[in-house]
């Protein structure tokens, strides 16, 4: 049986005003807010509000590999789950894990694991659990983000972080960061992210059709997103320390003042 | 405390007991003390009602969604509320990936009966037509963290969803389900509400709300739902025995708690805002 | 008290002079002087030889000509001679197999339980016994070990012969960020004998992130508990001592304990 609200799509998606239909220009991103040591028992962990997609990530490693025949003797491995919550899209999800994030967990392991020295740690393995607990649209990017995040926030040693952003085509334009509905109603999606160590594509899918010169837009669209959200992890990542650092610089100044008075 | 293992050190095991014998825990509560309840609701956009519910640093976030589809053929007019749990292993380091274990269908199970036996969920009220077209509601718990007694807080943070949901109002008409422009709100699915109390057993001492460490280091325990005036399911698990008068004193005590709790918690504050 | 001294000579490099508060994080560029600079612990060389990046977030630390990061997240990698609490999780008949909280379990034999000089005890046959054996710990058991060896390609070997090591009968273990270790200890052992001194507590720290304690009752241990948390978070601040001796002192009068 069908739902009683159906899941439609506009057939525009851009306003009288030039603007997308939520607002934004097309180099604008949705909001991003990000946290890190969310997740008490995890070795790192992060979490993400992009829009309305709200991603958990948790790091546990360097640790024993279980199956133990996955291990390999000269190098750790790194395994990625990605999976989504039955309740994080419109129509309930199945709870067992499909094909599609099945996926996206080998490519956003892909992606992260050339930021790693995964030979310094043989035998042993690094687990990042990805749960998606709202969707809409670019949740592989927004993951990616957050594992990045997560791993920092172990303190696993990395050559930098790593940050993803989908651009795309809706309406004949090129915009960054597709939302939900563009992303089900456009025409091309171009997923990528960006190891910042040496500032080259480490992640990178398209669906849809493009001409060399859109090409070059997309990814020059890409690269300065990319730039504003790799600011964005770098400031949470320190704000965790900076603001214990602040309350306790308070106590101090608090402290001053009472011995004037 | 010490990092999370499977195995806990007799040290530790010994250092609770020991400060349960005094009426003393490590994280300077009571026997009777909860850990305390942090209560956010309808925070999932996709979800038709849905809560983040931490208590102490176990947290569980649920989402409500809704399928339609054909009544069981014994119970032609009444909708169906179906509990599903998840240990998540980014929760925590004792979660294993793979299809659900006991664990997980114990924690869906136990509140599942707590709602179910407790005229929680108005079932009637879910039927569009009858024999033809019911609600299917799914509440799904995912663990974000573990740290003890997972079904107190799934059995708040079911309720808080069921509270506050928000489903489509569907009618039949000329053979096809059309959407009435309106919503279901949990004021109106649900009635009672059932509170469900965990208590730990070492030894001979019973103790309210076990943490991790209390938890793994416990012979058994036990859970038991109350409505206002009521015991509605009781799940006793784990190793543990008790005695009758010890089963007298917690229904007693149930009640009790299960008030206070209802009162300090007023979930109805997280009703849908909107119809 | 039981292991000051042994404490004292480790370092607390949150304290020392040469390390900076400029917090880092991955990736990010610490000089791009290399010719006077060599990277040195949790940096790195980039490609082009250019730029020294850190690997870690952490403190900037510039030692002699060397840039290093002092991490404030990190996981434990046993290293000969520290010492450590173990968790016995498991054993055969001829070892133990123990948790020290780093990425592979480690081995107990059995001939390193147990002291060579008690031969002379008369005691001979027994010795040997107790010598091949896995009777004298249990699986739960904490012992404080001493690492014997440690690589990156076999499992670390442990030993409980000598000071200070071997099981612990009571008490309590909690975990920290084993990074944050050096900080509980403090700038030779300020901190640690701060804590033991206000407290009354027997504390005893070691490098894998775990510490042992036990005091005269709950609220004293539930108050070192606390401090030992609030160092752990605040581990990079300057003046932490005397800042955590004004809350104790404080925390001990509001809880009317001695």
């Amino acid at each position: 049986m069908p739902l009683i609200i159906k899941d439609e799509y506009p057939e525009v998606l851009f306003r009288e005003d030039g603007k997308r239909l939520d607002g934004r220009e097309k180099n604008e991103l949705r909001p991003i807010k990000m946290e890190v040591g969310v997740i008490k028992n995890a070795d790192g962990s992060a979490y993400l509000e992009w829009g309305d997609n709200k991603i958990f990530a948790a790091v546990y490693g360097p640790r024993e590999v279980h199956p133990h025949h996955l291990a390999k003797p000269d190098r750790g491995i790194l395994r990625v789950f990605y999976r989504m919550a039955t309740f994080s899209v419109f129509d309930r999800k199945r709870p067992a894990p499909g094909r599609r994030e099945k996926e996206i967990s080998m490519i956003i392991s892909d992606c992260i694991e050339p930021i790693l020295f995964l030979e310094l740690y043989p035998g042993t393995s690094f687990e990042v659990f990805i749960e998606v607990i709202n969707a809409d649209g670019g949740t592989r990017c927004a993951s990616t983000t957050v594992a990045a995040l997560a791993l920092a926030d172990a303190g696993i040693p990395m050559k930098s972080l790593v940050s993803a952003v989908a651009v795309g085509k809706i309406d004949g334009k090129i915009v960054v960061d597709l939302s939900g509905i563009e992303d089900k109603a456009g025409e091309a999606d171009l997923p990528c992210a960006i190891t910042w160590y040496n500032k080259e594509i480490s992640l990178l899918q398209f669906d849809g059709d493009m001409d060399l010169n859109e090409m070059s837009e997309f990814l020059d669209l890409a690269k300065d997103a990319l730039g504003r959200i790799h600011q964005i992890q770098l400031e949470v990542l320190k704000s965790k320390f900076l603001t214990i650092q602040e309350k306790s610089d308070e106590i101090i100044v608090n402290k001053e003042n009472q011995g004037e008075s | 405390m010490m990092d999370v293992k499977r195995v806990i050190s007799k040290i530790e095991k010994n250092y609770i007991i020991n400060n349960l014998r005094k009426q003393e825990r490590i994280d300077g509560r009571g026997l009777w003390d909860y850990r305390k309840f942090k209560i956010q609701s309808d925070i999932i956009s996709s979800a038709e009602g849905s809560a983040d519910v931490s208590l102490g640093e176990t947290r569980i976030i649920t989402g409500l969604k809704y399928e339609v589809g054909e009544p069981f053929p014994d119970l032609p007019n009444e909708g169906v509320c179906t509990v599903m749990a998840e240990l998540l292993p980014l929760a925590s380091p004792l979660f294993e990936r793979g299809p659900p274990d006991e664990q997980s269908i114990e924690l869906a199970r136990v509140v599942d009966r707590g709602i179910r036996h407790a005229d929680c969920v108005q079932t009637k009220k879910l039927c569009i037509k009858e024999n033809e077209a019911v609600y299917i509601l799914f509440v799904d718990m995912y663990v974000i963290n573990y740290d003890g007694n997972l079904i107190d807080a799934g059995g708040i943070s079911a309720l808080t969803t069921l509270i506050s949901a928000h489903i489509p109002e569907g009618k039949i008409e000329n053979g096809n389900l059309e959407w009435t422009g309106k919503y279901f709100t949990g004021e109106s699915i649900v009635n009672e509400l059932p509170i469900v109390i965990t208590y730990g057993k070492i030894g001979d001492i019973v103790f309210l709300d076990p943490n991790l460490p209390e938890e793994l280091v416990c012979d058994g325990r036990i859970s038991i739902s109350v409505t206002e005036d009521k015991i509605t399911s009781i799940q006793k698990s784990g190793a543990a025995t008790f005695s009758i008068d010890e089963l007298k004193m917690l229904g007693d005590k149930s009640l009790e708690i299960g008030k206070k709790l209802r009162k300090d918690l007023n979930l109805w504050q997280y009703k849908a805002k909107y119809k | 008290m039981e292991n000051d001294k042994d404490q004292t000579e480790e370092l607390d490099e949150f304290e020392d002079e040469e390390t900076t508060r400029d917090l880092v994080v991955p990736g990010e560029v610490l000089t791009e002087d290399t010719k006077n600079f060599l990277p040195g612990r949790g940096t790195i060389l980039n490609k082009e030889r250019d730029k020294i990046i850190s690997l870690s977030i952490g403190l900037k630390q510039i030692k002699k000509n060397y840039i290093n990061v002092i991490p404030l997240r990190g996981f434990y990698t046993p290293r000969p001679g520290d010492k450590a609490i173990a968790l016995v999780v498991d054993k055969n008949p001829v070892k133990y197999k123990c948790d020290i909280n780093a990425k592979d379990y480690a081995q107990l034999k059995p001939k390193n339980t147990v002291r060579k000089g008690r031969i002379r005890g008369g005691r001979g046959k027994d010795f040997e016994q107790e010598r091949l054996s896995t009777d004298k710990f249990d699986i739960g058991d904490i012992l404080v070990v001493k690492i014997l060896s440690a690589d990156r390609l076999n499992k670390p070997e442990l030993t409980t012969i000598g000071k200070y090591l071997g099981k612990k009968s009571n008490g309590i273990v909690i975990s920290i960020d084993p990074p944050k270790i050096p900080r509980v200890i403090g700038r030779s052992g300020s901190m640690i004998k701060m804590l033991k001194n206000l407290t009354n507590c027997n504390i005893f720290v070691t490098q894998n992130g775990r510490i042992w304690l036990k005091g005269e009752d709950l609220a004293h241990e539930r108050l070192v508990i606390e401090s030992i948390y609030k160092i752990a978070s605040e581990a990079h601040i300057v003046g932490l001592t005397d800042r955590m001796q004004e809350f104790i002192i404080k925390e001990k009068e509001k809880r009317g304990i001695k």
